[in-house]
């Protein structure tokens, strides 16, 4: 057991719980594959590269850029943690789009003569919507240092300094 | 070839990873409603799965290779009426909505991605070959449903085959996932308080304590965000993403707040019409076809060498006619209101066909081609009172994208087996 333990690096019911997993994805994958298994093996690595090495590094970089190239800017920023407010209407709007492109982009071509419904509001849609989170955004951060300010007068308790420097 | 004990530069060091907040704590709430939510997804799909009763016929069949996997199929019901559009309205509202909640626990555990070594030993290979399962299944299943929703058909086969044995790769997956990292959420989750952190500001915000695991990052930066605030941001994302989608599953008024999702369209224009899965010019069906040369045949399997009873449109017309309000509801999500269909009963056809009780109806439509050209209903299904071929519907002709002159209409029926243009039926005793 001893010997087990060093070899595999964890307990035999950690080996059988794996062993069941895979017997099951395999049963599966054995009706799944026969479609069009180069296909399916492509979409399933390219969905973790896509995600992982792609989207989620696009991401983190466009949101240390904007939090460098706002910070070395005059006039001084306020005291507070404003990049969420840049950072929270863009994640939603990219979100939309990450779901709704090929509305957006009006790629499902067949769907008009389909469905009797047009192509053309999902795009309006989606960037009045964008347009409505970034204003209610900057609203909201109009509000915050507002009451930041008074607060600041009232007491000189503000809010904590050096907020959007980093993640 | 022998890796170098400490990791090369880049994310394979610790240091790289700099988030304040990531932890064991954020990633188990996360967690936690993934845990929660999946199950909803699983079961749901398994049951829009069994709507199609793919084991009554080869025809129903999407799936033949199925094996075990369909051991727990079962007759679909006709009662409630709403039943398949209250599953797929939450099939689809709450995987789209889950799309943030992936996202940001996905976030939560990336450095993982970069652990080094990268392969500590068989148990370590092996689980983290279970996360590639786990992971890609997990991407697979959403990207493959959510761009069939949209009719965008760019995924590497039929969706159906795709989505439902993809379905159970990705639950493989997350049951070895949950069974192998639940004792760590939980402990995970008792290690701080839900309602201490829903207070705690910004400015108060501190890492979890380093030897909470190895997601606490090692030299953390200052915070820009909270907790509750990681929190709210996720749940305004799925709150966002539902309400923005939600209305073409609610119908009525609601649909128009359907911003983002294929049918948030009215097309109701006043005149009582409601959305449509595919135009009668899209299945290329003819003006000609559906005219007065019209016939519906109804064939048996009873004698071999029975005679089909052949109807126009006007001696159905002559036969006793039902009303029943029932909604269409779509696999795609999207739904409508009970329509007043008007017609005559499916169990009346049967008996005009010489088969009083019924065990299935084969039934064709005048399409050439696609999967749902036929569909075969069960005995519950054609005995139903409300289950009808529908002549007309809010009071006036079907319209031909409705399926003139004659389509079927069953209650809780998935929406492309209430088959349109309908030219015969074959009862089987």
């Amino acid at each position: 057991m001893r010997r087990f333990l060093r070899w595999y690096g964890a307990s035999p019911l950690h080996l059988l719980t794996l062993l069941g997993c895979f017997a099951l994805a395999g049963y599966a994958a054995t009706e799944l594959l026969p479609n069009n298994a180069v296909g399916i093996l492509v979409w399933l690595v390219g969905a973790v590269i896509g995600h992982d090495l792609i989207l989620m590094p696009l991401y983190t970089l466009a949101d240390r850029s904007a939090m460098a190239v706002f910070r070395h800017r005059p006039p001084k920023l306020p005291a507070v943690p404003w990049i969420n407010y840049l950072r929270v209407p863009a994640a939603l709007s990219g979100m939309l789009l990450l779901i709704w492109f090929p509305l957006i982009l009006r790629l499902p071509a067949r769907f008009p003569a389909t469905t009797t419904l047009s192509l053309d509001p999902y795009l309006w849609h989606w960037l009045a919507v964008t347009g409505a989170l970034f204003l209610l955004s900057a609203a909201a951060l109009a509000w915050r240092l507002r009451t930041g300010r008074r607060g600041v007068r009232k007491g000189r308790r503000g809010v904590r300094q050096g907020h959007g420097t980093r993640t | 070839m022998k890796l170098p004990a400490s990791p090369p530069p880049g994310p394979f060091r610790r240091s790289f990873w700099r988030s304040p907040i990531r932890g064991p704590w954020l990633t188990s709430v996360f967690g936690l409603v993934l845990l929660l939510s999946i199950p909803v997804m699983f079961v749901t799909g398994l049951l829009s799965y069994a709507a199609y009763n793919p084991d009554l016929s080869p025809v129903n069949d999407l799936t033949p290779g199925k094996g075990l996997l369909g051991l727990y199929l079962f007759s679909w019901p006709t009662h409630p009426v709403w039943l398949y559009r209250l599953n797929q309205g939450v099939h689809v509202t709450l995987g789209l909505a889950l799309v943030s909640i992936l996202l940001f626990k996905l976030w939560s555990v990336l450095p993982k991605l970069f652990e080094w070594p990268p392969l500590r030993s068989p148990a370590h290979a092996l689980e983290r070959l279970s996360l590639f399962l786990l992971v890609g299944g997990a991407v697979f299943e959403f990207v493959t449903g959510i761009l069939n929703i949209q009719t965008w058909y760019k995924f590497p086969g039929s969706f159906y085959p795709l989505h439902f044995y993809g379905a159970w790769v990705f639950m493989a997956g997350f049951v070895v996932h949950v069974a192998l990292k639940l004792p760590a959420m939980i402990r995970a989750l008792r290690s701080r308080s839900l309602i201490q952190e829903l207070r705690t500001n910004l400015a108060r915000t501190r890492p979890e304590p380093p030897e909470a695991g190895s997601l606490v990052a090692a030299a953390p930066a200052e915070p820009t965000i909270s907790r509750r605030g990681v929190l709210a941001f996720a749940g305004a994302g799925s709150a966002l993403i539902a309400l923005l989608s939600v209305g073409q599953s609610l119908g009525g008024s609601l649909r128009r707040t359907a911003l983002l999702a294929p049918h948030g369209q009215d097309v109701s224009s006043g005149y009582g019409d409601f959305q449509i899965n595919q135009t009668a010019a899209s299945a290329r069906i003819r003006p000609t076809e559906t005219g007065a040369a019209w016939r519906l045949t109804l064939g048996s399997d009873t004698q071999v060498s029975s005679v089909p009873v052949v109807l126009r449109r006007a001696d159905l017309l002559r036969m006793a006619q039902h009303t029943a309000s029932l909604p269409i509801a779509c696999v795609e999500g999207w739904s409508t209101d009970d329509q007043a269909w008007t017609g005559v009963r499916l169990r009346d056809l049967a008996r005009l066909a010489g088969v009083p009780r019924p065990s299935s109806v084969l039934v064709k439509s005048l399409e050439r081609g696609g999967a749902f050209r036929q569909a075969v209903l069960s005995e519950g299904q054609i005995m139903n009172p409300d289950s009808l071929l529908a002549l007309r519907v809010n009071g006036t002709d079907l319209s031909p994208d409705h399926g003139y002159p004659a389509r079927v209409i069953v209650p809780a029926n998935p929406g492309v087996h209430n088959t349109k243009w309908v030219a015969s039926l074959t009862f089987r005793s």
